[in-house]
């Protein structure tokens, strides 16, 4: 299975489960949340890897899945400028931004 | 081994390399640099793959919009922590009993795993037909998104504006209740 542009069909794919890795890993394990909101970026992005290789592998004809990507871009800049704007508060009001020891909302 | 495959397998490792870098870099502003840099590298695997609309879109986005929303933040912040960053997790005490489990152990185990699986159902389903024509898929996107999805393009464009007003209306500085102790 190949890409119209030669690249077998996996290369992607397993890039984009790599990069998706990465950035589960440090979505669960860090504690900055500036570096949480990063990692959540770098999903999307394996996330869109995938759609742009099934798109350009299946369905050419309609580019449904670079069209799915595009959307998927404007979401992330949406929620990465209302994630700065918590963050920002956050700074403000409490002086760090560690998770961990974030209780607005708790109690 | 012909030059787009050897392209596209630079372009990845590079971009793994510096994914990783997102992770354990010490200093939070070198973390958002090699972020910028992972998604220009990833602009440079959709040329690879032929999809050339996207590289752009990447490239204005990601790499000029939320790179450098992301920096303005953190040096905007006057908080010690966000600029220093407090490191990686390997550079923080090693927490003891459950928290460690929840810190170091599940998140290891839960990241190999999901790679794992999803490897392994990537070479082992059977694909069906290959329909791709390759080609220009400028045009195709711009009529795509002007008749079948033109919907959720509208409301794309409804979800920024709301996001953009959102953004403005929590991070205002209300200079006013702050003096007053808030």
């Amino acid at each position: 299975m190949m890409l119209p542009s030669g690249i077998p069909l996996t290369y992607p794919l397993v890039f984009g489960a790599i990069l998706f890795g990465m950035g589960l890993y440090g979505a669960l394990t860090q504690r900055n949340a500036i570096r949480i909101l990063m990692c959540v970026e770098l999903m999307l992005n394996a996330v869109n890897v995938n759609l742009v290789a099934f798109a350009a592998t299946f369905w050419q004809a309609a580019a449904a899945g670079q069209v799915f990507a595009l959307f998927v871009m404007t979401v992330a800049a949406a929620e990465v400028a209302l994630a700065l704007a918590i963050i920002l508060i956050l700074a403000r009001r409490e002086k760090h931004i560690d998770i961990e020891r974030v209780h607005l909302l708790r109690w | 081994m012909d030059v787009t495959r050897f392209a596209f397998l630079a372009l990845a490792a590079v971009a793994v390399v510096s994914a990783f870098r997102v992770v354990t870099a010490p200093k939070i502003m070198h973390a958002a640099l090699w972020m910028g840099f992972t998604f220009f590298l990833v602009a440079g695997l959709f040329v690879v793959m032929g999809a050339e609309f996207l590289a752009a879109a990447q490239v204005l986005v990601y790499v000029g919009a939320v790179t450098t929303i992301i920096l303005f933040g953190i040096m905007l912040s006057e908080a010690a922590e966000v600029r220093g960053g407090r490191a990686s997790v390997a550079a923080a005490e090693v927490p003891q009993g459950s928290t460690f489990w929840r810190r170091h152990v599940l998140p290891v185990v839960a990241t190999l795993a999901f790679v794992g699986i999803m490897v392994a159902v990537y070479t082992s389903v059977p694909w069906p037909p290959m329909a791709g024509v390759g080609g220009d898929t400028v045009p195709q996107i711009g009529r795509a998104l002007f008749t079948t999805y033109v919907v959720p393009f509208e409301l794309a464009a409804v979800l920024l504006l709301i996001a953009l007003i959102g953004a403005i209306v929590i991070a205002i500085r209300d200079d006013h209740r702050e003096e007053q102790g808030s």
